[in-house]
């Protein structure tokens, strides 16, 4: 894989990943791990991401104030950081998910345009 | 930051455990420890990069990076200190050159005025349709004056009568207003041996309208501008320190100026040297006290005038107040004066005389001119000591010539006379037709003083300093190509590595910038000693210090970086995009030099390469062929035939009135001082005339020539003369006698109160000769009579005796234009020696000589008639040195340039120069090969740069002087020049290629 193609496969996620994290995180605190695994899960597996990209994502919904880390122990009694959505990150997944429907509603008129003309 | 700290402190923890527990998943799944591990590793991705992107969430990313390519650009450049050291020293080179100028720009152009706010000030200026009906009108140089002869449309100027000037201050218009005038020379005694200075006239409220500080005692207040008050004065800082050592003593010490006694008390603070740019003044007087150091015959009771305009007015605006609301205000006042205020008339002396004298005829006519005050130093425009006597017919005009001359001809603009209407009785000074109006100009702008002269010389000289840089851009991008093709290698390996091309480029950029910025650094310290030459060479040629104070400040400092940041993406943009663009297999297969890698990426090079340098060629011949023109016409000027010889000539001016003499005692002084002078050995002859020829100044007059229409008047170069004036200068007689004494006597009895019946005996050129006579014989033509009426008083006019060859009068550039020379009678005096050897050698047995007369008696403008004309060229010889060393530096930065290509293709092409050379090429053809490659791209430079200069020149014409803009034999001469210094740039490296042995080229890789 040359640098050109993983720069651009990672690029093309990056928004998209924010919002998936935000959604994991609507139903309760968690930690990295589990995020990811309910991602891939979720997903029916079609969503293979780069687990180590999840890190960055993630400090920069902290930065932005949408979720916050505080630390915890996991369910094998072990040390883990856990991350929670906060109320500005609640009305921003809003926010964000209405933009992400509109996308996909917009793309799929584009590509299927035979529902709306009805079939002859 | 904290929080940045701990996030980032933690993340290492929370990577291991993340891995950790995948490991787990990955085991329950039923994978072995270890490939579960793996699995986890390997799902996980790059964790250098994750924690290095994590990073970059929080860092300011840009600047991190900045300083990492920072770091590394200083590495690399240690890593060829040869390629660095030319490329800075050739930035420096350019970048310095344009701060030098810059800097200088900024001194007389740009620079604020030395006061408290200068935004808020507001210079006064009028403006009619037509000459407003003024009896006296004096401009002490502070704004452009347009002239106020008759028919000349849209006079304006800033001079206003003392009545205006202070019902404008009465009314409250402005927050502060002051008003100032030149005072001219004044003869200061009281402090060691006579000296003449500078001064000017200034009201109550001016130190408090700059709002400036005293560095030593007080400054003026309104109490000090009453007639009652005693005299005061404040002095300059520079001269403070100068004349009185800094001394605290000198407040309170009393000093005389033109006999009257001042107290001094107190010094202006150090940054102030004078409002108007240029002009500086040693000591500053009350308005009131004018009078008692002006001679009363110039005076003429100005305070109450209200048609002698010859104060400047400034204003502070009041805060809040809108300029349009002020000027309103003003404009109103003004209009109210002069279309119903009425005028007093000329002719019965309503003019209040001074008690207990009559009004000197002569000095009650209105055209008389008033005191063009010069100021002492050459300051001023001319060397008018004193009124220059009426001429008979009663009109007397003076200006100065404008000329290239660069000495500020400013201060004392003579005042010129509005010949008045015919009409009697009662008149206002304008009407509602001619729509006379005052506007507010920024003071800052208005001033003018003596900016205007420089200007022209400025621009062209930034002009070439911006070309010389972009020669030294171009130069420096060469060389960078030259070493970019070199590290192909290593942008490969880079590129490969995964860093971005963006990345790559700014890191590149970041190299070049650094370059430019280490060069600019050199270049202040560059600009700095050539700014310290150019201010020693022009202070050398003034009589005073040059007037703009010139340094390194905020500004041109801001001038300097923005330079260089914008000189060093300029010049590494080419390369930076070149290497960024690099493919990367075949780079990183072969070796630097080998053909595979150079052909490609090297034949694009070249043709760049060779376009950059025919670029500093063409750049180079143009600064180069303006600078041929320049020096052609500072050539021309020197060798012009000024119809005297003026060689081992010593001129000094003296004024006796100054100290109190008057009338006939004058003349007879004049006549004592010129005896004596002739006497002491090594002086060959001695003469005297109201100015010295070719010293800027000049004087014109009017008359009725005898044939045309009455009310025609004709116009002559004028110039009062003493005995032996002719002889001394060399100046041919073609016809008739020179004066004697009785004609002498007839001329003084005609500026007298009552003008003699006899007609003043006239000298006449070849010129006036040309223009009024024709074929007539001109001997005994008489002209110039008037009967008198209103405005002018009845005069006997000329007749001529006599017919000299024709001589420049005040400038070298303006053609001889007829002229008369009458005898000199009173009035301020110019001397003449001739001496037989070095004229400064008798200087101290002259001085001696005066102090024998009268030891109040100071000298002053002394110099010789050569360093006069120097002075007038002054101009033209320093722009001619700096264009011709901006020439020179071009043309070295561009055959250096081309050297440096041409070297380069040498070394490019040993492997090729060795095969040919083993196959059996002869050594002289590759001497010619690659010397005809160099020369070809000469010839191609000079070319375009010939076909450039043709159609730029021009914009230079009205700084040449007897030269065409498109004159062939400096193209030519230059082009030569320039092919002759190429050929030997070319040499080196052809003679290199010559050399090449063919078994160790083939060898080298």
């Amino acid at each position: 894989m040359s640098t050109k193609e993983r720069k651009e496969r990672i690029e093309l996620l990056q928004g998209t990943l924010d919002l998936l994290i935000l959604r994991t995180l609507r139903l309760g605190p968690t930690h990295g791990h589990a995020i990811a695994k309910a991602i891939e899960f979720n997903s029916d597996d079609v969503l293979q991401v780069e687990q180590g990209s999840l890190y960055p994502a993630l400090h920069r919904l902290i930065k932005r104030g949408w979720i916050a880390a505080e630390e915890g122990v996991s369910e094998n009694n072990r040390r883990a950081k856990f991350y929670r959505l906060t109320a500005k990150g609640r009305r921003q997944l809003a926010v964000e998910t209405g933009k992400w429907d509109k996308l996909a509603g917009a793309i799929a008129r584009i590509l299927r345009p035979a529902e709306r003309e009805g079939e002859p | 930051m904290n929080r940045r700290k701990r996030m980032m402190d933690d993340l290492d923890q929370d990577i291991r455990e993340h891995i950790e527990r995948e490991t787990q998943d990955n085991i329950e799944r039923g994978m072995a420890p270890e490939e579960a591990r793996y699995a986890a590793v390997r799902k996980f991705g790059n964790v250098m990069r994750v924690k290095e992107e994590t990073r970059e969430v929080w860092s300011f990313v840009w600047l991190e990076q900045l300083l990492q390519d920072i770091q590394f650009g200083l590495r690399m450049l240690r890593k060829s200190p040869g390629f660095a050291a030319v490329a800075i020293l050739t930035l420096a080179l350019g970048i310095g050159a344009n701060t030098a100028i810059f800097s200088l720009i900024d001194a007389v152009m740009l620079r604020a005025l030395p006061v408290e706010n200068p935004s808020q000030l507001v210079l006064l200026k009028w403006s009619a349709r037509n000459a407003p009906n003024i009896h006296g009108y004096m401009n002490s140089g502070d704004c452009p004056f347009t002239g106020l002869k008759p028919g000349a449309a849209n006079p304006s100027g800033c001079s206003f009568s003392e009545p205006m000037f202070r019902e404008i201050e009465q009314a409250n218009v402005f927050s502060a207003t002051t008003a100032f005038a030149n005072s001219g020379r004044l003869s200061l005694t009281g402090n060691g041996p006579a000296t003449v200075i500078n001064g000017q006239l200034v009201s109550g409220e001016f130190f408090r309208t700059l709002g400036l500080k005293a560095a030593a005692g007080r400054l003026f207040e309104a109490a000090d501008d009453k007639p009652s008050a005693t005299p005061v004065a404040v002095l300059n800082y520079g001269y403070w320190q100068s004349a009185f050592g800094g001394s605290l003593d000198v407040v309170g010490h009393t000093i005389e100026l033109n006999s009257v006694p001042f107290t001094v008390v107190g010094v202006a603070e150090r940054r102030f040297t004078g409002l108007t740019p240029g002009l500086d003044h040693d000591v500053w007087l009350p308005l009131s006290d004018a009078q008692r150091i002006t001679d009363p015959m110039r005076w003429q009771n100005r305070s109450g005038d209200v048609s002698n305009w010859w104060l400047t007015v400034v204003g502070r605006l009041k805060p809040g107040t809108q300029v349009a609301q002020a000027q309103a205000a003003v404009s109103g006042l003004f209009r109210n004066e002069v279309l119903h205020g009425s005028v007093p008339s000329f002719r019965g002396g309503e003019i209040a005389p001074r008690p207990g004298r009559p009004v000197a005829r002569g000095a009650g006519s209105d055209q008389m001119f008033h005191g063009a005050m010069p100021p002492a130093g050459g300051n001023g425009p001319t060397e008018m000591h004193a009124p220059p006597q009426p001429a008979p017919d009663g009109t007397v005009q003076v200006r100065e010539g404008k000329t290239s001359g660069p000495i500020p001809p400013s201060a004392g603009h003579p005042p010129v006379m509005a010949p008045g209407t015919l009409d009697n009785g009662p008149r206002t000074l304008s009407t509602e037709a001619d729509n006379p109006l005052v506007t507010l100009l920024p003071a800052q702008t208005g001033l003018v003083g003596t900016r205007g002269e420089y200007a022209d010389p400025l621009y062209v000289l930034m002009l070439a300093v911006g070309i010389i840089l972009l020669i030294a851009c171009a130069n420096v991008a060469g060389l960078m190509l030259a070493r970019a093709a070199g590290r192909q290698k290593e942008m490969a390996v880079r590129l490969a590595l995964g860093a971005g091309r963006a990345r790559v480029v700014r890191q590149l950029l970041t190299e070049s910038v650094m370059l430019s910025v280490l060069g600019g650094i050199l270049g202040i310290l560059f600009a700095y000693w050539g700014t310290h030459a150019i201010v020693s060479f022009v202070s050398s040629n003034q009589p005073r210090a040059l007037g703009f104070a010139t340094g390194v400040d905020l500004r041109v400092l801001g001038f300097t970086v923005t330079i260089s940041l914008l000189t060093g993406i300029l010049f590494g943009i080419a390369p930076t995009l070149r290497s960024a663009r690099v493919d990367l297999t075949p780079a990183l297969k072969e070796g630097e030099h080998s053909s595979a890698s150079s052909g490609h990426a090297g034949r694009t090079w070249f043709s760049i390469g060779n376009g950059l340098v025919v670029a500093q060629v063409a750049l180079a011949i143009i600064v180069l062929v303006g600078a041929g023109l320049l020096v052609r016409t500072l050539q021309n000027l020197r060798s012009i035939d000024v119809g005297f010889d003026s060689h081992n000539i010593l001129i000094f001016a003296i004024d006796p009135t100054a100290i109190g003499y008057k009338g006939a005692q004058v003349d007879a002084f004049y006549r004592d001082l010129q005896g004596r002078l002739s006497e002491i050995p090594g002086v060959k002859s001695a003469g005297y005339s109201m100015m010295p020829l070719l010293n800027n100044g000049l004087m014109v007059t009017m008359f009725h020539w005898p044939g045309t229409p009455e009310d025609q008047q004709s116009t002559a170069d004028v110039l009062g003369v003493g005995p032996n004036f002719f002889e001394t200068l060399h100046i041919p007689f073609l016809a008739g006698r020179g004066f004697n004494a009785s004609d002498f006597k007839v001329a003084a009895a005609n500026s007298g109160v009552i003008p003699s019946s006899s007609r003043t005996p006239t000298l006449v050129n070849q010129a006036f000769v040309q223009k009024y006579l024709g074929k007539e014989n001109p001997l005994g033509k008489q002209f110039g009579e008037f009967v008198g009426d209103a405005n002018r008083p009845a005069s006997s006019g000329y007749e001529i005796i006599g017919v000299v060859r024709d001589a420049k009068y005040n400038s070298l550039r303006r053609d001889i234009q007829a002229m008369m020379y009458t005898p000199q009678s009173g009035g301020g005096a110019s001397f003449e020696l001739r001496t037989a050897a070095d004229p400064q050698a008798i200087l101290p047995a002259i001085r001696e000589v005066v102090a024998q007369v009268n030891t109040n008696l100071p000298l002053f403008d002394v110099k010789t008639e050569s360093e006069q004309i120097d002075r007038l060229l002054f101009q033209e010889r320093l722009v001619a040195r700096l264009a011709g060393f901006f020439g020179l530096l071009a043309l070295v930065l561009a055959c250096v340039g081309l050297y440096g290509l041409l070297s380069y293709e040498v070394s490019r092409r040993t492997r090729e120069i060795g095969i040919r050379l083993a196959l059996g090429a002869q050594r002289e053809r590759v001497l010619k090969l690659v010397l005809g490659q160099g020369i070809a791209l000469a010839i191609a430079g000079a070319a375009l740069g010939i076909g450039v200069a043709l159609g730029v020149m021009r914009y230079l014409a009205s700084m040449l002087y007897d030269v065409h803009a498109n004159d062939p034999m400096t193209m030519i001469g230059v082009a030569v020049l320039l092919t002759l210094v190429a050929v030997a740039a070319c040499y080196i490296p052809a003679r290199r290629a010559m050399r090449v042995d063919p078994i160790v080229a083939l060898r080298y890789e």
